[in-house]
C-alpha cells in the first residue's frame, strides 16, 4: 500500500515503517538525540560535473577551503607524551601538531621560516626534542620558538617576532586533534554545532583506535565520501535491502546524519524497485537474523513473537560486554546495530554505534582532483578507568588494494570494495563529460546538497572573482 | 657441525646477554653497554630488534628517544631508523644505523656482536 504522497517537493518518503517506527517497537529507547529527525528541502538543481573533474575548482578549494576550515589531524593517544609529533598533509598544505608540554596541544605549519623547507618529510606520528630544518639546521624549540640558527651572526634580522615557527589554530574534541589554518577562524564549537550534544551519550574519548585504513581511492574527495552519505545505492551495489526507508537529517550548515536499521528493513520501501527480491516475499524474521551471520552471531533461531534485530541485540551485548569489559545490558537495539552516521563538514564522519564504530576522513591526494585519500578508523569502547594503549600504525591500501588484505575489517571488507569500484567508474563517467550536472534525490541525498551548499559560502564563485 | 649462527659465538664467548626474557614491555627499549659500544634492545609487535644506540645523523643517544611501531625516533631533530634492518625513514637522518643478531630463550635475551666491534 502507498502512502498519501505530499505534493511539496521533499516532503516525499518511501512506503513502509519509518526508521522511527522500528525505534519505536525496539526494547530499550535509544538516546534523545537518535530520536530526533529533522530536515528541511534544499533545493534540486544539478550540482556542476567540474566541482569533481576541475583542475581550477581544486586549486579554488586548496586556496579558499582547506586552509579556512577546521580539520582533524590525528587522536590524543597518537601524541601522549611531550615532544609527540603528528603531521598532517592536507593538499599543498602541511601541519605538524605537537604536544609541547604535558597540558598543551599546538600545532604549527610544517614549513622552516628560514628558506621554506618542509620540516618532517612524512605524514604520522614522530617525536623529538625540537624541531630541526634539515637543510641549514635552524631549529626550534616544541613551542615554537627559536632554539638555534647557525651562524647568528649573519641573520640579525631573524628575530622571535620574525622567524619563530607560524602558528596554526589547534583544538580538541571527543579525543581528536582538530587544526585551522586561518587565524581568524570562528572557533571549533561553531563548526561542530550539535555534535557536542548529540554524542554527550556517546564520549569518543573513551575510545581506543583498533585498526587505521588508508587507502588511496580512484575519484574527487568529494566523490568519494559522498558515496557514504547515502543508503540509497545499497540495493544496487550492496545488494541489500536495508536502505530504502533510511532516515536523514541535517542539522544546520555543517553537521548531518543517516540512520539506517540493521537487522530489520521495510519491504514497501522498495516496492518500485526492479524484480520482486526483498518484497515477494518479504523476508522473515529469521532470514533477517542469518543475514546477521556476519557479526559471527551463535543464535540462529528467532523465537516466536520475537525478532531478529532483538537477537542479534541481545546477543552482542552479552559477546561485546565481555570482549569490551564494559557493561552493554542497558544499550539500545539502535546504538548497539544501527549504522548512525554523523558528517562534519567538510570530511569527517562519525558513527556512534557500538558494533558499527567507524570513524572517516576524505581529503585530496595531493594535487590530483580524481583521486583522494580515505582514512578509516574503527574505535573501540575503552572500559573505565583503562588508560589508552599505543594506537596501530596506519595499514596502507593503494587504488587497486583490496581491503579484504586486512583482515580485521572482517564483514565491512567487501562492502567497501564495491564501494570503490563505483568510484572508479562514477569518477570516470564524470570525466566523460555527457551530462553538465549531477542530481540529487530531494530526501535521500539531501546531505550532499547540504555539503555543497556550506561549500558554496567558502568558495568564491569564479564571475566573482577578480 | 650445526647450522645456528650463535653455536660458534656461544664456543667463543661472543653472545652477551642484555635482558632477561620478560624485563622488558613491548613498545619499550632497553639499552646496554656491550664491548663497549651502547646497543638499543626494542621491544616491537613483531618481537625484539637490536640497533646501535646512536643516531647516525648528530649522535644523539636513541635510547632517549621513542620507539613507534617498529621505528625508533632520535630525540634531537627527530630522525627515524627502521629497527628491523636499521635503515634511516626520515630526514635529517639519511644513513642507517647498525643492527645486530639476537637470540632470545628462555635464559633471556642475548646480543651477538660483530668480530669488528669485540
Amino acid at each position: 500500500m502507498t502512502k498519501t504522497v505530499d505534493p511539496s517537493p521533499g516532503a516525499a518518503r518511501a512506503s513502509g515503517p519509518s526508521i522511527a517506527d522500528t525505534l519505536a517497537r525496539d526494547a530499550i529507547a535509544p538516546p534523545a538525540p537518535i530520536l530526533q529527525s529533522q530536515y528541511e528541502f534544499l533545493g534540486d538543481d544539478d550540482i556542476p560535473v567540474e566541482r569533481y573533474t576541475s583542475h581550477a575548482y581544486m586549486q579554488r578549494e586548496m586556496n579558499e577551503l582547506w586552509p579556512r576550515v577546521w580539520q582533524w589531524v590525528c587522536r590524543e593517544e597518537h601524541i601522549p607524551d611531550v615532544g609527540d609529533t603528528y603531521v598532517y598533509d592536507i593538499g599543498r598544505h602541511s601541519v605538524v601538531v605537537v604536544r609541547s608540554a604535558q597540558d598543551t596541544v599546538q600545532a604549527f605549519h610544517n614549513v622552516c621560516t628560514h628558506r621554506g623547507t618542509r620540516l618532517f618529510e612524512r605524514e604520522g606520528c614522530g617525536y623529538s626534542g625540537g624541531f630541526t630544518c634539515p637543510f641549514h639546521g635552524w631549529s626550534w624549540h616544541l613551542d615554537g620558538s627559536i632554539d638555534t640558527i647557525p651562524g647568528r651572526w649573519d641573520f640579525p634580522h631573524a628575530t622571535e617576532q620574525t622567524h619563530a615557527l607560524r602558528p596554526v589554530r589547534c583544538d580538541t574534541w571527543g579525543g581528536f586533534v582538530f587544526v585551522n589554518l586561518d587565524n581568524a577562524a570562528a572557533p571549533l564549537e561553531r563548526q561542530l554545532d550539535v555534535l557536542p550534544q548529540h554524542f554527550a551519550h556517546f564520549p569518543l574519548e573513551r575510545r581506543r583506535i583498533k585498526l587505521h585504513v588508508q587507502k588511496r581511492l580512484p575519484a574527487n574527495w568529494k566523490a568519494a565520501q559522498e558515496a557514504f552519505m547515502e543508503a540509497y545505492h545499497n540495493f544496487a551495489t550492496h545488494d541489500a535491502p536495508n536502505g530504502g526507508n533510511t532516515q536523514y537529517d541535517i542539522f544546520g550548515k555543517f553537521v548531518s546524519r543517516f540512520i539506517h536499521n540493521i537487522g530489520s528493513y521495510s519491504p514497501q520501501s522498495l516496492e518500485d524497485y526492479p524484480g520482486d527480491k526483498w518484497r515477494r516475499p518479504a523476508l522473515t524474521e529469521q532470514e533477517q537474523l542469518q543475514m546477521l551471520s556476519v557479526f559471527g552471531l551463535s543464535s540462529d533461531c528467532v523465537p516466536e513473537g520475537d525478532t531478529a534485530r532483538n537477537v542479534a541485540a541481545a546477543e552482542l551485548r552479552r559477546r561485546l560486554g565481555e570482549a569490551l569489559g564494559t557493561d552493554l545490558s542497558g544499550v539500545s537495539e539502535c546504538m548497539m546495530l544501527d549504522s548512525i552516521e554523523y558528517h562534519l563538514f567538510p570530511n569527517m564522519f562519525l558513527f556512534p554505534g557500538v558494533n558499527v564504530p567507524m570513524v572517516y576522513r576524505f581529503r585530496p591526494d595531493g594535487d590530483r582532483v580524481d583521486h583522494c585519500l580515505f582514512d578509516l578508523l574503527l574505535l573501540e569502547m575503552l572500559p573505565e578507568g583503562t588508560p589508552h594503549p599505543v594506537p596501530p600504525e596506519p595499514v596502507f591500501l593503494d587504488v587497486d588494494d583490496s581491503y579484504t588484505q586486512v583482515q580485521a575489517l572482517g564483514w565491512l571488507a567487501p562492502v567497501y570494495d564495491q564501494d570503490t569500484d563505483n568510484l572508479m567508474l562514477q569518477q570516470k563517467g564524470l570525466s566523460s563529460a555527457a551530462k553538465s550536472g549531477v542530481t540529487l534525490g530531494n530526501y535521500q541525498e539531501a546531505r550532499i546538497r547540504r555539503m555543497h551548499m556550506t561549500l558554496n559560502e567558502y568558495i568564491t564563485p569564479p564571475e566573482s572573482q577578480p | 657441525m650445526s647450522e645456528n649462527p650463535f653455536e660458534h659465538n656461544l664456543l667463543t664467548h661472543k653472545l652477551c646477554k642484555i635482558a632477561d626474557h620478560d624485563e622488558l614491555p613491548q613498545g619499550k627499549t632497553q639499552v646496554a653497554a656491550v664491548n663497549g659500544r651502547e646497543v638499543l634492545l626494542c621491544h616491537t609487535a613483531e618481537g625484539y630488534f637490536a640497533v646501535d644506540n646512536l643516531c647516525s645523523h648528530a649522535a644523539a643517544r636513541l635510547c632517549d628517544g621513542k620507539l613507534k611501531g617498529h621505528r625508533v625516533l632520535c630525540p634531537m631533530h627527530g630522525g627515524s631508523f627502521d629497527v628491523r634492518d636499521g635503515v634511516a625513514l626520515s630526514r635529517p637522518a639519511t644513513a642507517p644505523i647498525r643492527t645486530y643478531q639476537l637470540l632470545v630463550n628462555e635464559q633471556g635475551i642475548f646480543v651477538s656482536l660483530p668480530d669488528e666491534a669485540t
